[in-house]
């Protein structure tokens, strides 16, 4: 059978190298573009021959990479990373077209940058081994640092640094709780083994209580720093805006702080020493940051941080759904991401168009845009209205199935979350109708409306946002099943 | 009958230059330029040859030298740098008169590495030392008309000769204390030493002999100047290989000889390696001559290699030893790197003592695509961001910090690993982000060769790393037998 999976991490990895080694604007495009559409391909293949009844590892691979210190090659996809692949392998190839007639520097690089990135991204979803994950979650850092360095905003090079130190130090963080645990595990077993499964599931069997937990949290900041929550998202604003676009949309699938929580965190949290202050921690942490981000949102000046700092209020649905510790607050936490993805693309997207075209991105030096984008305007508004939670649109979904299934088991930050859904509601109507709306502001001059290649790529995810808000069983469904097997696991041990 | 043939390698070397000796004297300087592929072709004779022999263990010249899996295992580390270094020479002494002196010194020296890695008896290691270190203070200033070759060469050579007499009076206590410079036999008359007020004397004499030539703080003065003044192709074989020998001659002499008296010793190397890797890392930030920055950071590896000696469990030394193959391609390649660089700036008219500021390396990534490229996954490498050579060899030292409990130290480490980010990440961006001041350049082929030979080195072991694991593996169990 063909090595799918390696195929999918490798591809675009390879087709990233070549296009680092092409000349023109031209060759660079489309060697991009064929990269990321036979990813797309596989992709696709591979989801529609997904069996999304059972919670087993699909497609697995395995090979002996380093066995002196047990490490293995070893992939596999489920319904927790089935659907955020398929989120990488739609939206890059639709970001390589919505770059298409944008000039850039150094095109080569840039689409190099992309695909680079794409593979490490996707290759962190795929890993089941710690090792590997380990080197893809790191991987991850690279084309993203080059990318604001290289191409973001005035700010650039502090954004960048920050970023890189930032989420560096939380990843050696997890990795020492990574190493807790292996030698741990070595320790109980006598054999080196860095298998994720294997790993977690000797986790149980480790004496002290403290070191459980101490693991337990180690890793845990590693994975919300990255999502990322409330006290620990202050490189995001910096780095979401200073990005270009296509950045800016590159850290929006960046989705592996959540997985983590999915595919490592909860597995893990039964056996923790003291699982229900774990579960306050990730309930309190997700609902602040719900609350906060929709504060700092409110007050931004500027369209791209107002969007930035509304991710972190959307992130915190994820905790708050993992801390719901329902099967389906956690499918709602997993869409949630899913969901996330699609959204914040248009949402991106449309700030990187406004700013091309009038120069500005304060909200209050817009206004009637409709009249002149009218294109833009249709597309934009579908984006924030999923992004507020209208129903119909995948942003209601998820947060429909986290908030009222967390109810169950955390209700206190539940009713703290809905605070949230009225500030969440205003600032972006707020925002809508002072940039898009009421009279058109003449000092911005001549204004075009979005090019054929730019409606094309935001329109095809505005009509996957309407598509998975009105039938979101295609992916649900294979969510549902996996988290059941995770919660079902915590039902035995009484959590 | 002694098997001569286990000392190829070195006879190798030495044919080599004492050929390069001979015909120095009827070329031109035109023509000397075949010197340096001669160098060249004598280091990878030899590093064929220790490969071959990996795993033959042998003493000889009555047990003073011995051939086993770690001494062959640093032959191999030395004879790479050299490798490397021969090869990006050939364009530096391009034209040189001294070109002949050059090669033979870099050949001198590094056999005096490879007797160090093989010695079993302190004085033959005192020898050896002095052999590879009177050869590089020659090639520190080798410049003569350059200020800085010279007050590097100066300053390293002073420091030094200090240090080699601490040394020597250490070797002398020891001695003194067993009556035996034979590494095994101290090890056996060890309670002679202990017993004896001179025990600690000698330790602290060796640690600060040894902590000269590893650069710990605080005997690292001399270190920043002489990496900074050296040419920067010599400085590639001073921080990449003659550093490596203190390590080999500080494992065989603390762990091997006098690993009785480790309590003493361990702490010491506990206090000596958070100092030297939390220095180095924080006046490394504020750097802006890139030699200068690649010297503090080669401080803070050193910090992190001597972990080693604080953890001492076979996965630690495993660790230890895998990182200085590691920091071998890793710092060789980006001095070279840095060489290439300095070569650009310095043929565009630019001031030699100015040619390694980061401004050099404005816009790189435009000017000289392939040495950009390859520094930075040096760079990359030496902050520890996988799948290089770096990463693999701080998860396996760092890991076996927490192995062994010892989390305060690993979090210490770890936090240094990335703090040193910051200024790696720099270079990186003087690259790439920022515009060029200048057309394209042509990359001089011995430069790129080199370059492209350490990339191939640090994607190796990052990518490929069970055969360089097992091959450490074999050489700590030589320092501790029990096996891991």
């Amino acid at each position: 059978m063909l090595p799918i999976l390696s195929l999918i991490v490798l591809i675009p990895i390879l087709f990233s190298a070549v296009t680092f080694l092409t000349k023109t604007k031209e060759q660079a495009r489309i060697s991009a573009l064929v990269g990321t559409l036979i990813t797309l391909v596989l992709t696709l293949y591979m989801y529609f021959s997904f069996d999304s009844t059972t919670a087993a590892m699909q497609f697995e691979e395995m090979a002996n990479w380093i066995p002196s210190l047990g490490i293995s090659y070893h992939l596999g996809v489920d319904g927790v990373s089935m659907p955020l692949i398929l989120l990488n392998a739609i939206v890059i190839p639709l970001l390589i077209v919505y770059t298409w007639d944008d000039v850039r520097s150094a095109p080569n690089r840039f689409y190099g940058l992309i695909l680079a990135m794409q593979g490490a991204v996707i290759g962190v979803f795929v890993s089941l081994d710690f090792f590997i994950f380990y080197i893809f979650w790191e991987l991850t850092l690279v084309p993203l640092f080059f990318m604001v360095n290289i191409w973001g905003g005035s700010n650039k090079k502090h954004a960048a640094i920050k970023f890189f130190i930032y989420t560096h130090v939380a990843s050696l963080v997890m990795l020492l709780g990574i190493f807790g645990l292996y030698f741990n595990a070595w320790s109980l077993t006598g054999s080196p083994n860095m298998d994720m499964a294997h790993l977690i599931s000797q986790f149980q069997f480790f004496e002290s209580g403290i070191l459980r937990d101490a693991i337990f949290l180690a890793l845990l900041f590693g994975f919300i720093v990255k999502l990322p929550v409330v006290p620990f998202h202050s490189w995001l604003p910096d780095a979401y805006s200073e990005a270009p676009t296509a950045g800016s949309v590159l850290f929006i699938l960046l989705k592996i702080g959540g997985y983590g929580l999915f595919r490592v965190m909860l597995p893990m949290l039964p056996f923790t020493a003291t699982p229900s202050l774990m579960i306050t921690i990730m309930g309190a942490l997700g609902a602040v940051s719900i609350l906060y981000g929709a504060f700092l949102a409110l007050a931004q000046k500027d369209l791209k941080r107002m969007i930035a700092y509304s991710s972190i209020s959307h992130m915190g649905y994820v905790t708050l759904g993992c801390a719901g510790l329902v099967s389906l607050s956690v499918s709602g936490a997993m869409f949630q991401q899913f969901s996330h993805g699609l959204i914040m693309s248009i949402l991106f997207m449309s700030c990187g168009v406004i700013q091309t075209s009038t120069g500005t991105r304060i909200i209050n030096d817009l206004g009637g845009l409709a009249q002149k984008m009218p294109k833009l305007t249709v597309i934009m508004v579908l984006g924030f209205m999923a992004s507020l939670g209208l129903p119909g649109l995948t942003g209601f979904i998820a947060e429909f199935l986290v908030l009222t299934f967390s109810f169950i088991n955390v209700p206190i930050y539940v009713i703290i979350a809905l605070l949230a859904i009225v500030i969440t509601a205003a600032y972006h109507l707020w925002a809508l109708q002072r940039a898009m709306f009421g009279t058109f502001n003449e000092k911005l001059g001549e204004i075009v409306d979005i090019s054929s290649y730019q409606t094309l790529s935001m329109g095809i995810i505005a009509l996957l946002v309407l598509y998975f808000g009105l039938n979101p069983s295609p992916v649900l469904d294979m969510m549902i099943t996996n988290s059941e097997k995770i919660v079902s696991l915590m039902a035995v041990m009484g959590v | 009958m002694v098997d001569l043939m286990l000392l190829a390698p070195e006879i190798t070397l030495l044919v080599t230059g004492l050929t390069v000796l001979l015909l120095g004297l009827f070329l031109s300087a035109q023509s000397k330029k075949i010197l340096g592929y001669i160098a060249t072709l004598g280091c990878l004779v030899a590093f064929a040859l220790t490969l071959n022999s990996f795993g033959t263990t042998a003493v000889m010249f009555s047990n003073s030298l011995s051939i086993d899996a770690l001494s062959q295992f640093f032959k191999l580390v030395f004879l790479t740098v050299a490798t490397l270094v021969s090869i990006a020479s050939i364009k530096y002494t391009d034209g040189n008169d001294h070109a002949d002196e050059y090669y033979v010194l870099v050949l001198f020296a590094t056999i005096g590495m490879m007797m160090v890695a093989s010695a079993n008896d302190l004085m033959v290691l005192f020898v050896a030392f002095e052999l590879a270190s009177l050869a590089t203070y020659g090639l520190a200033g080798f410049e003569k008309k350059n200020p800085a070759s010279t007050e590097a060469a100066m300053k390293y050579f002073m420091i030094g000769s200090l240090s080699a007499a601490l040394l020597l009076l250490g070797i002398g206590y020891v001695y003194g204390a067993t009556g035996t410079t034979n590494i095994p036999e101290v090890a056996q008359n060890i309670g002679l030493l202990a017993s004896s007020p001179m025990g600690i004397l000698s330790l602290v004499l060796l640690i600060a002999g040894f902590g000269f030539k590893i650069a710990l703080v605080p005997f690292h003065m001399w270190a920043p100047d002489t990496y900074q003044g050296a040419p920067s192709v010599v400085s590639a074989l001073l921080a990449a290989g003659s550093k490596k020998m203190g390590f080999v001659a500080a494992f065989k002499v603390f762990i091997t000889g006098l690993i009785a008296l480790q309590a003493d010793w361990q702490m010491a190397f506990a206090i000596l390696a958070v100092i030297t890797m939390t220095y180095g890392n924080i006046v490394a930030l504020s750097q802006t001559s890139v030699k200068r920055m690649l010297a503090y950071s080669s401080l803070a590896q050193a910090g992190y290699i001597s972990i080693a000696f604080v953890v001492m469990t076979p996965m630690a030394l495993t660790g230890g030893i895998l990182y200085a193959l590691s920091h071998g391609f890793m710092k060789a390649g980006a001095f070279i790197a840095t060489a290439a660089v300095v070569y650009m700036a310095t043929s565009e008219n630019k001031d030699i003592l100015k040619a390694d500021h980061l401004d050099s390396f404005k816009g790189l990534g435009k000017r000289m695509p392939i040495t950009a490229l390859c520094l930075t996954i040096f760079v990359m490498a030496l902050a520890g961001i996988p799948p290089t050579a770096g990463f693999m060899s701080k998860f396996v030292l760092f890991s076996s910090t927490i192995e062994s409990g010892l989390v305060w130290l690993a979090v210490i480490a770890i936090l240094n690993s990335a703090l040193s980010l910051y200024y790696y990440a720099r270079v990186v961006r003087y690259m790439y982000a920022m515009p060029a001041e200048g057309e394209r350049v042509s990359e001089p082929a011995p430069y790129v060769v080199a370059l492209l030979l350490a990339v191939v080195g640090v994607l190796a072991i990052g990518f490929w790393p069970e055969p360089f694991v097992n091959m450490a593996m074999e050489a700590a169990k030589v320092l501790i037998p029990g096996g891991i």
